[in-house]
C-alpha cells in the first residue's frame, strides 16, 4: 500500500495536475475575471493549436531529438493554405488537407535529414524552421474565413456556437477531440510498434539496431509523425488567429517544448507520456492566461516559458543523476 | 551427450597486422555444455563472432544441424537458433522486461501490440527457467543479474538450439550464478548444446563436460572436463614458451621508501577494498583477467571515477607520506600521478591535433607567459621528447591520429614526462603495438624506473608482466586475490589467484 | 590539385580558404553582371559591410562555442536583447552613450555566463539551454522597452552621435577595421593562447583533456562567455548600422552566424575551428543578403536559402568526417 502511494507521488503527471489546480486555486482566487467562463474558453480555444503541436513534438523529443521547425511550420502552412482559400476559392477542406499534407511533407524532409543524413536535430530542424518561416513570408497576410463567412464551418470542430451575437452560447468541443487525441496517441506511444520503437531509439539506438529493428525507418517516421501533428495544428490556429501574419511562429515552438518537459519528458530521451504533454501544456497555457489577470504583463511570458522549460529539463537531470548515483 | 549440431573446422580469420584465428576446430554437441577457454586475446570472442555472423570467416567451414551454414549477421544466426548472450548487455533499460525480449518481433493484435499475449509468453518462459521476473518491471530497475536472467530468456525464446554464454557470471553474485547453473542444467537435459565462455575454473569444473582450450588465436585441445585437473587446463592456457628475458628478481632497492599507498580503497562493485603499497623506482604489475577491477581501480586512484572510501597517501617532496583527497584528475596530476589509459585514442591523447599540442596538454602553465602560449618552448620542449623516446614522427606539427600505436603511446608518455609525473600508471601499455615498438616502450619503462620513477603496470599478457613486474598484484572480481614478487612468480601460480583456484 | 595542395602557400592560407575567397569574388562578380545597375558597386559594398559588422561578431562569438562541440543559438536574440535594453537606458534613462555600450557588451556577457554555467556545470543539453535563453532574452527585452523599439542616436547627435563613427569615419570603413581586429585577436585566443588551446582540444576529445588534469568544465563555461561577449559587441555595430531594434526579432540572425561559421570549415563535431574561414564565411553570407535583395526577392527568400546553405555545410562536414574514420 504505501509502496503504491510513494510511486503515484513520484509520478511527475501527478505532481503537475497538482500544480494545474494549485494555480488555478491562485489564479481565480486574485482575479474574478479569471474565473469566468470567456476566460476558461479562450484559454482552452488557444490551447490547441499548442497541445497538437506539443503532442507531434513528444515523438521527437523522446527519441532524444528535437523539432524547432513546428511554430514557424505551422504558421507557414495555414498561411499557404488560407491564401489559396483566399485568392483561388479553395474549399476549406481541400486546404485543411493541404496543411496536413505540407506538414507530412516538411516532416519526412526533416527525418531524412536526421535520421538518414546524420545531421543533428537541432541544426537540421533549426534550418527547416528558417526555411518554413521564409516560405511563410512569402504568402500576404490571410485570414482564413470567420466564422460566419463560407466555409467558416471548420470553426465548429473546436467551438460549437450556438446563436448569434452576445446571446451565443459556446461550447469547447475541441477540448473532446484534444483529449480523444492525446489517448490515441498515448496508445500509439505504448502499444503500437511505432510508439515502442521510439522509444527504444531513444533510450538505446545501438540495442535497437542489434535486435533488427529497421531504426532509420522509425527514426524518420517520428518526424513525419511530428510533422503531421503540426499540420493538425495549423487548422487549429488558423481557427483562433483572426489573420495570420506571415513571418511571425518562431518562438510559438517553446511553448510546445516546454510543455512537453514540464510533462515529464526525458531530456535526453528514452521516456516520456502524451499525457504528461497534456498536463505541462496545460501548466504553460495557465501561467500565459492567468498571469496577466494578477498584474503581469503579457511579455513576462516568454520569460517565464524559458524559465519553466530550464527547470523541468534541471529537474529531470537531477532525477537522473540521482538515480546513476543509486 | 547427443550426436554434434555444430561443427567449426579449420577456421582462420585475419585483421589487418593481426591473425586472430588460426585454423581453429570447435564443435558442440546436443545435451552438451562446452566450455571454451583462453587467456585475453586467445581468440573465444571472436570464434564467437565469426559463428553469430558478426564477422565473416576468411576460409574454413561451419557446419549446423549437418549443412554446411554461414550466417551474415546476427538475425540469421538467431533465426536458426545460434544465440549469444553477451557480456555487455544489449538491453533498452526504458523498456519493460517483456518488450525487451519480444523487440523487433512484437506478436501483433491489429493495429497494436498484443501485450498480454507478450507477458504471457514471458511468464511462460520465466517459469519454464524456474526464475522470479517480473515481465511488467522495466529493465532500468532490475539488477544486472536479472537482466542477465532476461538476455537468457530472449535467447531461449527464440528457439534456440545452441547458445552462446559470454562469461555470463561475471557481474552476478553467488546465489545468482547458482541459479544460473539450474538453468544451464536444464537447458541441456532439453537438448541443447550450450558454449560457455568462462575464466573461473571451479565453474568450468562444476558445469562443463567438455573445455577446448585455445591461445594466441589458435587451437591447443579439447579435454573432457570429468577426467582432468585443473592444473592440465591451466598448463594448456599458458603453454610453454620461453620468454625472452624474464626478470629473475626485483631491481627496486631494499631501502626504497614507498612513494604511494593505498588502503580500503572502494569504487563501485568493481573495486572493493583495494590495498596496496608502491615503492620508488618500483614496476607494479596489475596482473588479472579481463574484467577484474584493475582498470577501475586506477580510474579510481586517479580521480577519473568517483569512490566511495579509501585513503590514499603520496609521498611529498620532502620525504613524508601524507594523505591526499584526489577528486579529479586534477587532482591526481597535481599530485604528480599520470595515467596513460588502455584506450588511447579515446582518453589518451587528443588525436586530432599536434604532437607538441598533445605534448603540452599536462602542462600549459609552463609554456604561457601571461596567457599566451610561448610556441617556441613548446616546440623546442616536444623536440626534445620526440628525440629522447625516439618517437617516429616527420615532425612536431604531425597529427597524433596519423602516428602508429606505439608512437601515439610515447606521445602520450611525453605528456606525463613533461609534467615530471613521479608516479605513471601504466594501463595496458602495449596494447595494439607491434613488436619492435614493444620492446621499445619496454626499455622506456626501465629506464623510467631506474631513474626513480614509479610506475604501475596495468596488464593482461602475462609475457609483459613477467618480464616487467618487480612485483605483481593480481586481482579478482574488484579484489586484490594475490602479491607476488617476481623472484616467486610462475604463470601458473598467477593464473591461480586470477581464476580464483586459490582462495 | 595535389600539386596545388602542395604549394607552400596555398598550404598556409588553406585550399578551403582560398576556394572560399574565390566564391566570394564570382558572386560579386556574377551579381554585377546579372544585375547590373540594380547592384551600385560602392553602395552594395556598403551595405554588405554594414552587414558583416554584426554578423561577423555573432559567427566569431559562436564560431568559439562550437569549437567545444556545443552550439548557441540564441545570439540573434540576445543581441537584440543587448541593443534594446542598453539603448533603452540611454533615450529613457538619459545614460551616457559610451556607458550604455559598457551596459550593452555586459548583458552579452551575463548570458554567456548563464549559457556556459548551464551547459558545463548543470549539464544541460546547449540547444535546450539556447531555446530557453532565446525565449528568456526576448522576453526580458519586451519587458524592459515596454515593448516599444528603441532607436540610438543618430550620427547628427551632438552628444551621443559620435558613435557612429565607431562604424565608419568620414566614409572611411572603421568598422571594418575593428572587425578584423577583432578576428585576428579571436585568432590569437583561439590558437596562441592557453585558454584557446584547451578550448580546441576539449572540442576533439573532452575525456582526454580532463584525465590530462586540466578543468574542461571551467574552459567549456569559458567559450560560451567569451562567445556572450561578441554578441555584445555585435549589437553595438547591429544599431550602428540600422539605427533602430525591435523587441521580440532576432532570430534569423543565428542561423546566418551559424552558417558563416560553418561555411568558413569550422566542425559542427568540435574541434576544428577557422576564423579566416568564419571572417570570408561572414562575407559570402553578408555579400548573398544584398544579393538575393538586390534581385528584388524579400526576407522570406533569404532565409530559405540560408537555410538551405547551412544544411549543405553541415552534412558537407558530417560526412566528411564520418569517411575519415
Amino acid at each position: 500500500m504505501t509502496k503504491k502511494k510513494k510511486s503515484i507521488l513520484s509520478d511527475q503527471r501527478f505532481i503537475v495536475l497538482l500544480v494545474i489546480i494549485v494555480l488555478f486555486a491562485i489564479f481565480s482566487f486574485k482575479s474574478r475575471e479569471f474565473r469566468q467562463y470567456t476566460t476558461i474558453l479562450s484559454m482552452l480555444d488557444f490551447s490547441y493549436y499548442d497541445l497538437l503541436m506539443a503532442i507531434g513534438v513528444t515523438f521527437p523529443l523522446i527519441t532524444g531529438g528535437v523539432d524547432l521547425s513546428i511554430g514557424t511550420g505551422m504558421v507557414c502552412y495555414a498561411l499557404i493554405a488560407g491564401s489559396l482559400v483566399r485568392n483561388n476559392n479553395l474549399p476549406v477542406v481541400l486546404a485543411m488537407l493541404l496543411c496536413i499534407v505540407l506538414g507530412i511533407i516538411v516532416g519526412a524532409a526533416n527525418g531524412v535529414l536526421i535520421g538518414i543524413m546524420n545531421l543533428p536535430p537541432f541544426l537540421a530542424t533549426l534550418c527547416t524552421c528558417m526555411i518554413t518561416r521564409g516560405a511563410g513570408s512569402l504568402c500576404s497576410a490571410t485570414p482564413w474565413p470567420g466564422l460566419t463567412q463560407d466555409g467558416g464551418w471548420f470553426h465548429s470542430i473546436f467551438k460549437i456556437t450556438v446563436g448569434t451575437g452576445r446571446s451565443a452560447s459556446r461550447y469547447p468541443i475541441g477540448f473532446l477531440w484534444m483529449i480523444i487525441l492525446v489517448l490515441v496517441m498515448e496508445y500509439v506511444l505504448n502499444h503500437t510498434k511505432f510508439g515502442r520503437y521510439t522509444i527504444a531509439i531513444g533510450s538505446n539506438k545501438e540495442a535497437a539496431a542489434l535486435s533488427g529493428i529497421n531504426v532509420k525507418f522509425y527514426h524518420v517516421m517520428v518526424y513525419v509523425v511530428c510533422g503531421l501533428f503540426t499540420g493538425l495544428a495549423a487548422i487549429a490556429y488558423a481557427a483562433v488567429t483572426p489573420t495570420v501574419q506571415p513571418g511571425t511562429g518562431a518562438g510559438l515552438e517553446m511553448d510546445a517544448i516546454g510543455g512537453v518537459f514540464v510533462g515529464g519528458v526525458a531530456a535526453t530521451g528514452g521516456y516520456g507520456s502524451v499525457i504528461g504533454t497534456l498536463a505541462g501544456i496545460f501548466v504553460i497555457m495557465l501561467l500565459k492566461t492567468g498571469l496577466p489577470y494578477i498584474g503581469l504583463q503579457a511579455n513576462w511570458q516568454q520569460i517565464i516559458t524559458g524559465a519553466v522549460l530550464i527547470i523541468a529539463v534541471l529537474i529531470d537531470i537531477m532525477k537522473e543523476k540521482k538515480a546513476a548515483a543509486k | 551427450m547427443g550426436e554434434v549440431i555444430l561443427t567449426m573446422k579449420d577456421i582462420d580469420k585475419s585483421f589487418p597486422g593481426v591473425h586472430a584465428l588460426d585454423h581453429v576446430n570447435f564443435e558442440v554437441k546436443r545435451g552438451e555444455v562446452h566450455a571454451l577457454m583462453g587467456e585475453n586475446g586467445a581468440g573465444k570472442s571472436t570464434l564467437m563472432k565469426v559463428l553469430t555472423g558478426i564477422y565473416q570467416k576468411d576460409s574454413g567451414s561451419i557446419t549446423y544441424k549437418g549443412k554446411e551454414t554461414e550466417f551474415h549477421n546476427t538475425r540469421e544466426a538467431q533465426d536458426a537458433g545460434v544465440v549469444i548472450v553477451h557480456q555487455e548487455l544489449n538491453m533498452v533499460g526504458d523498456l519493460t522486461v517483456a518488450q525487451n525480449i519480444f523487440i523487433g518481433r512484437e506478436p501483433k493484435k491489429g493495429f497494436s501490440i498484443d501485450d498480454k499475449k507478450m507477458i504471457e509468453d514471458s511468464k511462460k518462459l520465466f517459469q519454464e527457467l524456474n526464475i522470479e521476473i517480473n515481465p511488467k518491471e522495466k529493465m532500468n530497475n532490475l539488477t544486472v543479474g536479472k537482466q542477465q536472467m532476461c538476455e537468457i530468456a530472449k535467447a531461449i525464446s527464440h528457439k534456440a538450439e545452441v547458445i552462446i554464454f559470454d562469461e555470463p557470471s561475471a557481474a552476478l553474485t553467488e546465489k545468482e550464478i547458482a541459479d544460473l547453473f539450474e538453468i544451464i542444467r536444464d537447458l541441456r537435459k532439453k537438448g541443447l548444446g550450450i558454449v560457455y565462455i568462462s575464466h573461473r575454473m571451479d565453474e568450468i569444473k562444476t558445469i562443463t563436460d567438455r573445455v577446448t582450450v585455445m591461445r594466441d588465436g589458435g587451437y591447443v585441445g579439447t579435454l573432457i572436463t570429468a577426467d582432468s585437473t585443473k592444473e592440465d587446463i591451466i598448463n594448456m592456457m599458458v603453454g610453454r614458451v620461453i620468454y625472452e628475458d624474464p626478470k629473475e628478481h626485483s631491481m627496486v632497492a631494499p631501502d626504497a621508501p614507498v612513494v604511494l599507498k593505498v588502503e580500503n580503497l572502494n569504487a563501485g562493485k568493481m573495486v572493493q577494498n583495494v590495498s596496496f603499497e608502491l615503492r620508488k623506482g618500483e614496476i607494479l604489475g596489475f596482473s588479472g583477467l579481463m574484467g577484474a577491477g584493475r582498470t577501475e581501480t586506477a580510474r579510481a586512484l586517479f580521480g577519473a571515477d568517483p569512490k566511495q572510501s579509501g585513503k590514499i597517501s603520496i609521498r611529498g617532496k620532502d620525504g613524508q607520506l601524507r594523505e591526499v583527497t584526489i577528486n579529479s584528475p586534477q587532482d591526481a596530476v597535481k599530485y604528480g600521478i599520470g595515467y596513460l589509459s588502455e584506450d588511447r585514442r579515446r582518453y589518451g591523447c587528443v588525436v586530432q591535433k599536434s604532437v607538441t599540442e598533445n605534448t603540452t596538454l599536462a602542462t600549459m602553465e609552463e609554456f604561457t607567459s601571461g596567457i599566451f602560449i610561448n610556441k617556441s618552448k613548446e616546440k623546442e620542449v616536444s623536440e626534445k621528447y620526440v628525440k629522447e623516446l625516439a618517437t617516429k614522427t616527420p615532425n612536431c606539427e604531425q597529427l597524433v591520429v596519423n602516428l602508429s600505436g606505439g608512437n601515439q603511446q610515447k606521445v602520450v608518455i611525453a605528456k606525463w614526462l613533461t609534467r615530471d609525473s613521479e608516479i605513471l600508471i601504466f594501463d595496458e601499455p602495449t596494447r595494439g603495438i607491434d613488436v619492435g615498438a614493444k620492446n621499445e616502450i619496454y626499455k622506456l619503462m626501465n629506464r623510467l624506473a631506474a631513474e626513480g620513477k614509479s610506475i604501475i603496470m596495468i596488464s593482461s599478457e602475462m609475457t609483459e608482466v613477467l618480464r616487467m613486474s618487480d612485483r605483481i598484484i593480481v586481482m579478482c572480481e574488484g579484489k586484490i586475490t594475490g602479491n607476488i614478487d617476481i623472484s616467486e612468480a610462475t604463470q601458473e601460480h598467477i593464473m591461480n589467484h586470477a581464476t580464483r583456484n586459490i582462495n | 590539385m595535389e600539386k596545388l595542395k602542395q604549394n607552400p602557400i596555398v598550404k598556409k592560407l588553406g585550399l578551403n580558404r582560398i576556394l572560399l575567397a574565390c566564391i566570394l569574388v564570382l558572386m560579386f562578380v556574377v551579381f554585377k553582371v546579372v544585375l547590373g545597375s540594380k547592384f551600385p558597386v560602392g553602395d552594395s559594398i556598403k551595405s554588405t559591410l554594414n552587414y558583416v559588422y554584426f554578423l561577423g561578431f555573432l559567427s566569431l562569438g559562436v564560431t568559439f562555442v562550437i569549437a567545444t562541440g556545443g552550439i548557441d543559438f540564441s545570439i540573434g536574440p540576445v543581441m537584440f536583447c543587448c541593443a534594446l535594453i542598453s539603448g533603452y537606458c540611454m533615450t529613457s534613462y538619459h545614460v551616457p552613450c559610451a556607458a550604455a555600450m559598457v551596459i550593452c557588451i555586459l548583458i552579452g556577457f551575463a548570458f554567456g555566463v548563464f549559457n556556459g554555467w548551464m551547459v558545463s556545470y548543470m549539464s544541460v543539453p546547449p540547444f535546450i539551454i539556447s531555446m530557453a535563453s532565446m525565449n528568456i532574452a526576448k522576453g526580458i527585452a519586451s519587458v524592459f522597452t515596454k515593448t516599444q523599439s528603441v532607436s540610438w542616436p543618430l550620427g547628427s547627435d551632438p552628444v551621443n552621435g559620435w558613435f557612429r563613427n565607431l562604424i565608419s569615419y568620414k566614409g572611411f570603413p572603421v568598422g571594418l577595421v575593428i572587425f578584423l581586429a577583432a578576428a585576428v585577436i579571436c585568432g590569437i585566443i583561439l590558437y596562441n593562447t592557453k585558454p584557446g588551446r584547451y578550448i580546441l582540444c576539449l572540442g576533439s576529445n573532452s575525456e582526454a583533456v580532463r584525465l590530462s588534469g586540466v578543468n574542461t568544465k571551467k574552459w567549456r563555461m569559458l567559450a560560451y562567455v567569451i562567445c556572450g561577449v561578441l554578441v555584445g559587441i555585435g549589437a553595438i555595430f547591429f544599431v550602428g548600422a540600422y539605427t533602430t531594434v525591435q523587441p521580440g526579432y532576432g532570430d534569423q540572425y543565428n542561423n546566418e552566424a551559424i552558417a558563416g561559421c560553418v561555411m568558413g570549415g569550422t566542425s559542427m563535431v568540435g574541434g576544428l575551428a577557422s576564423i579566416g574561414g568564419t571572417v570570408i564565411g561572414v562575407f559570402i553570407i553578408s555579400l548573398l543578403q544584398q544579393g538575393i535583395m538586390a534581385f528584388g526577392l524579400g526576407k522570406g527568400q533569404q532565409m530559405i536559402i540560408t537555410g538551405l546553405i547551412v544544411i549543405v555545410a553541415v552534412y558537407v562536414d558530417v560526412s566528411a568526417r564520418r569517411r575519415k574514420n
